[in-house]
């Protein structure tokens, strides 16, 4: 990559060196391959060629350090794509697949297999990516042969980012300088423009950082909401859909909704479903939720008084409550693990899922909204040594 | 301030109550009124419960509520049927009550009581065993009985006891128609003359101390003969019974030996009266789980909390179960709640805590407690 790059920067010595054949303009040029000096051109060699020396000179320091840079890169980034490219094969091998149609969805599930690990955190898992996911992207060179700075902005030290600002607050000029047309009727909207903001949002800072390959502080990313907004808030700002677009990220939709089961029928022509997997803490059962029903609750074959304490039954009532399914469905659950909160957390979650069957899209919204419908992941966090408990300190005393 | 507490006794008082009767007397009451409050007379109350025999949480209800109001519920209903319509000449016949906790077995009892003292029942009334078997307080006196080797008297709480059956069966002491088939001698100088009042024995033991535990044993002994002689009806109850046949209480002698019920006199003395050779009586017993310890408490059915030997004791009896809150029991009860101010807030409440309580009396009364 870099190489292609240089030569469009060079391109009068290109041609130039290649007439002339000098190796030592040639490293500059073609580094990435260790050039040796040819015997054929060691007659010119000895030539004094004052041209190319006083245009070697113009490449100021900075560019030099860069090249140097990007090229250990370059080279670095080919040794990774290799060695990634070989432990695939390795992999397809180990896994007994085709190495030629191994893809990286089959690399994951490989690792996974290969080197299973708890660890919580899935990113301080064992990964095989490509390189290029790996290392993040470099910033081109951004200044010529001589030392001088392509971009406009380069002083600033963030050049996209302002160049970004400047751009939109153009635009906002623009628009004013429209609708001041429009009033004094020299133009004419388009009727059918619109913005439509309601199914995305901008960029978050991460994002936007990918997207300009510049690090921008809080303030800066502050800035450029306010601006975007500002932007996106004035009437005829469908003029610039494209710029304001660029900065958006459409709304993941609900994907609950779509995957609703059917319920099922049983001989009494009642329907019912069954969630199997309620976990909560160390419980495990599966609720089934038969409608219609007169509000009657078994768990392990007992009624609601299997669970002693309020908390626990207001757990398993909730859903239900909520819903105001109370008397209109009967639900079993069978449960076993854990304590009493854990089960009955368990249940409560059986319940919600299995209550999406017999509730109406807007009442599935709510109980998303109520958190109904969200797992509860959290596990008891394990003792520490040296501690009373997983956070506890033992208690302070002077001596 | 005059008419707002003017309002608060209109709308207490005007409104078409659906959740009492004013049906007092339990002899009166029916299917009709099942569901329904009635309000115990506040003197009769001190009379029969001033010294036990309501459960404390209830009493400090009745406390808060100006007032003891008590459900007409199907059980009750039942017994008094049964008491009313069995024959009194033969054998008494043994009733057992029995449910899990908080359902309501003492109220019950206590329906039970007030009925037998409408109807003119002499009442031996044991509020709850566990009191004399298994509850230490600091100064528990505990004596070896001196006319029966090997026994452990309660004195304190035999005249406790004494004092309470004489309150209960004010009337009919008072009358003096009951006479005492036999001398007792209690020492050289003390003794109850032949023919001499009911009252007198009671009046004895509740003086000397020392002999209180005989006095009982004595009073049993008459009451029986006095029933057999159809001088007078006798209504027993005995809440907690399974307490008696309990493997250990915590009673220790002097000598750090544990004692066991059938070493206190007391429970001999009661157990002679639970027997079924005796006519013109009513016995009502209640197998409760609250009194024995926790780890004994895994069923409420009256086989297992009465041991091998008290449910032979007790066979034939009819058990009779203490459930919990029907529908309607429910409701009612959430009214008298709500009209007692005890329940505030909105009406889908009732349905939360017809779930959360699980419809249990007990349960339901304490969670509307905070509300």
């Amino acid at each position: 990559m870099s190489l292609v790059f240089i030569k469009q920067l060079f391109p009068h010595t290109k041609s130039f060196c290649v007439k002339l054949w000098n190796p030592t303009v040639c490293n500059v040029l073609n580094y990435s391959s260790k050039v040796t000096a040819t015997t054929s051109s060691n007659v010119l060699n000895d030539l004094t060629d004052w041209e190319t020396l006083s245009r070697k000179k113009k490449i100021s320091k900075a560019m030099k350090a860069y090249l140097e840079r990007s090229q250990e890169h370059d080279q670095f980034m080919k040794r990774q794509e290799f060695e990634y490219n070989i432990g695939k094969r390795h992999l397809a091998n180990m896994m007994g697949e085709d190495p030629e149609t191994f893809t990286q969805k089959d690399v994951d599930r490989a690792i996974e297999y290969l080197f299973p690990s708890g660890i919580y955190d899935p990113a301080a898992r064992p990964l095989m990516k490509p390189p290029e996911e790996v290392f993040p992207a470099r910033k081109a060179a951004e200044f010529d042969e001589a030392g001088r700075p392509h971009h406009f902005l380069f002083y600033t030290g963030k050049p996209s980012y302002f160049k970004l600002m400047h751009d939109a607050a153009d635009n906002i000029q623009q628009l004013y300088s429209f609708q001041d047309k429009v009033l004094r009727k020299k133009a004419t909207p388009d009727p059918n423009g619109s913005l439509n903001l309601s199914t995305s949002v901008w960029l978050s800072k991460d994002q936007l950082e990918q997207v300009l390959v510049e690090t921008i502080t809080d303030l800066e990313y502050n800035n450029f909401k306010l601006v975007m907004e500002r932007l996106a808030s004035l009437p005829h700002a469908y003029r610039f859909k494209d710029f304001i677009e660029k900065f958006r990220n459409p709304i993941a939709s609900q994907k609950f909704a779509l995957e609703i089961p059917k319920p099922s029928y049983d001989s009494d022509g009642r329907a019912f479903i069954t969630t199997y997997e309620c976990l909560r803490k160390k419980a495990r059962g599966d609720v089934t939720v038969r409608a219609p029903g007169t509000g009657k609750i078994t768990i392990n074959g007992k009624d609601l008084t299997y669970f002693e304490d309020v908390q626990s039954r207001e757990q398993v009532l909730f859903p239900l409550i909520f819903t105001g399914m109370q008397d209109r469905v009967d639900i079993e659950c069978n449960i076993e693990g854990g304590g009493p909160s854990g089960q009955s957390g368990a249940i409560r979650w059986g319940i919600a899922w299995g209550l999406r069957s017999f509730v109406d899209a807007e009442m599935l919204q709510r109980m998303q909204v109520a958190g109904l419908l969200t797992r509860d992941y959290r596990r008891r966090e394990r003792k520490k040594p040296g501690q009373p408990g997983a956070r506890k300190k033992p208690t302070w005393k002077r001596r | 301030m005059l008419s707002r507490s003017w309002r608060h006794l209109c709308r207490r008082y005007s409104q078409a109550a659906t959740f009492r009767t004013a049906e007092l007397s339990p002899a009166q009451h029916n299917e009709k009124q099942e569901g329904l409050f009635y309000t115990l007379n506040p003197d009769l109350c001190k009379q029969l419960f001033g010294h036990g025999g309501l459960p404390k949480s209830f009493k400090q209800q009745t406390k808060t509520f100006t007032e003891t109001a008590i459900m007409v519920r199907q059980p009750a209903l039942d017994l008094i049927n049964c008491i009313r319509s069995s024959d009194m000449s033969q054998p008494a016949i043994r009733y057992v009550l029995y449910g899990e906790k908080g359902t309501g077995k003492s109220i019950t009892m206590a329906h039970l009581l007030h009925y037998a003292h409408e109807e003119g029942f002499l009442i031996v009334h044991v509020p709850w065993v566990s009191e004399w078997l298994r509850r230490l307080p600091r100064h528990k006196e505990m004596v070896n009985s001196p006319t029966r080797e090997g026994f452990v008297d309660l004195p304190i709480d035999a005249a406790a006891w004494l004092i309470h059956f004489k309150s209960q069966n004010q009337t009919l002491l008072k009358s003096n128609d009951l006479k005492i088939s036999k001398e007792y001698v209690w020492s050289k100088r003390e003794k109850t003359e032949e023919g001499s009042p009911l009252s007198a024995l009671v009046e004895h033991g509740i003086t000397r101390v020392k002999y209180a535990c005989d006095v009982i044993d004595a009073l049993i002994d008459e009451i029986k003969i006095l029933s057999n002689n159809k001088q007078c009806k006798t209504f027993v109850a005995i809440d907690g019974f399974n307490s008696f046949f309990y493997p250990l209480t915590r009673l220790n002698t002097p000598t750090k030996r544990k004692v066991t019920p059938e070493e206190v006199s007391l429970t001999t003395t009661f157990l002679k009266l639970t027997t079924n050779d005796w006519t013109n009586g009513a016995i009502v017993v209640s197998a409760d789980q609250l009194a024995v310890p926790d780890a004994n408490q895994e069923s409420h059915f009256p086989r297992y909390l009465l041991y091998k030997k008290g449910f032979e004791h007790l066979d034939p009896f009819v058990p009779i179960k203490v459930g919990r809150y029907s529908d309607k029991e429910f409701l009612s009860c959430a009214e008298y709640y709500r009209d007692r101010l005890w329940l505030r807030g909105p009406p889908e409440m009732e349905t939360e805590l017809k779930f959360t309580s699980a419809c249990n009396p007990y349960r339901f009364m304490e969670q509307c407690a905070p509300l």
